[in-house]
């Protein structure tokens, strides 16, 4: 399954997870790369709190072309939910 | 002679129903899938999320309560009410509440409307405080900005402090700023640098930092505060440990000068306390 971007760049579902999941691995420095799955919960397990969350806007605009609503960012509770959200704003290919 | 303080506390806090907790109302108008589906198999991830360009909707409002709605951090603290006992007197109450009103203005800019209270009939009206404020927040990575008024006043409304304020942290940057140093040691911290324009010009920095390790929580909030060329200071912070579920024992205190009065103040509790929502 495809998608395209803001731009019209298609993206597959798995190569959008591991983008997300790629800039969540660098938002959080001190843990393992294995530690950070789609399970893994952005406030209790990365310890994120309200406001770091929201650097996951501007480097998802610039890899994947998707403006994030930051009150949307916000209320996400895992790495799923990110996911899930990015992929649900891009537009069938 | 001073007594002797029984402390029976009973904690009461709910951070935000909708969004924070449980958000399949406002992340579904979204287009965010529902937590259960947040984290699927790879090859199935796709099969349960919304139709593409489900998103649009901005998300409603979202209900916040805590200790204060001075930060992030106030929120995490529950609001407490407590009841003291001096030798040969009625029991007294305490109570230090906030709420928060949370609800989008643009896709990267939110607005808060907040009240809170300190008061109980163990503090003199002159010692009480309320407020409410209205703050909007724009994120402009790598900073967060806030702009926002602030209403202030004493039991007896003889001291009223209005102000608007601006206030700016970074979102991230340094060891441990606004998430975990690493797994092993679950330590944060958050600084914010403000000023208040009411009664003349007060800069301020506040800073929190909290430490999670198993059933023990630990948590400090210190604001420091120019005014009329002397710096104050407050200082509260709060320690528990969760016995079941969301039943914490805890202990909780301040000290320092505060607005609006700015006089010295302090206090310590032990109780019981009560979470609902994250942390």
């Amino acid at each position: 399954m495809t998608r395209k971007d803001e731009r019209g760049h298609r993206w597959t579902d798995v190569g959008v997870q591991r983008a997300v999941i790629r800039i969540v691995r660098r938002l959080s420095p001190g843990f393992a790369r294995r530690v950070i799955t789609l399970r893994t919960r952005l406030h209790t397990d990365l310890g994120w709190d309200d406001w770091y969350v929201l650097r996951v806007v501007k480097p998802i605009r610039r890899t994947l072309h998707e403006s994030l609503e930051d009150r949307v960012v916000l209320a996400l509770k895992t790495v799923g939910d990110l996911v899930n959200y990015v992929w649900n704003r891009m537009e069938d290919a | 002679m001073r007594a002797l303080r029984v402390a029976l506390a009973a904690l009461l806090a709910a951070r935000a129903a909708a969004a924070q907790q449980t958000p399949p109302a406002d992340t579904a108008r979204a287009g965010v899938a529902a937590p259960a589906a947040a984290a699927p198999a790879p090859d199935t991830a796709a099969a349960t999320r919304a139709p593409a360009g489900a998103t649009g909707t901005e998300p409603g409002w979202q209900l916040l309560v805590g200790h204060s709605y001075s930060s992030a951090r106030a929120l995490t603290q529950p609001a407490t009410f407590t009841l003291e006992q001096e030798r040969g007197q009625p029991l007294y109450s305490v109570f230090d509440a906030a709420a928060l009103l949370r609800g989008a203005l643009a896709d990267r800019a939110w607005l808060e409307m907040g009240l809170r209270a300190r008061g109980g009939s163990a503090r003199p009206p002159g010692e009480r405080a309320y407020g409410a404020m209205v703050r909007a927040f724009g994120e402009l990575d790598p900073v967060l900005v806030a702009a926002g008024y602030e209403y202030l006043a004493d039991g007896h409304f003889l001291v009223q402090q209005p102000a608007a304020t601006f206030e700016v942290t970074a979102l991230g940057g340094a060891p441990g700023l606004g998430t975990w140093v690493s797994p092993a040691l679950h330590l944060r911290w958050r600084p914010w640098l403000g000023v208040s324009w009411g009664k003349g010009v007060r800069p301020y920095l506040r800073a929190a930092g909290e430490w999670v390790g198993g059933r023990v929580e630990a948590g400090v909030e210190t604001t420091g505060w120019l005014v009329d060329g002397t710096a104050v200071g407050f200082v509260q912070g709060d320690f528990s440990v969760r016995l079941v579920g969301g039943l914490f024992a805890t202990a909780s205190g301040e000290a320092g000068r505060a607005p609006p009065t700015f006089e010295a103040e302090g206090r310590f509790g032990v109780g019981l306390g009560l979470r609902l929502g994250p942390t």
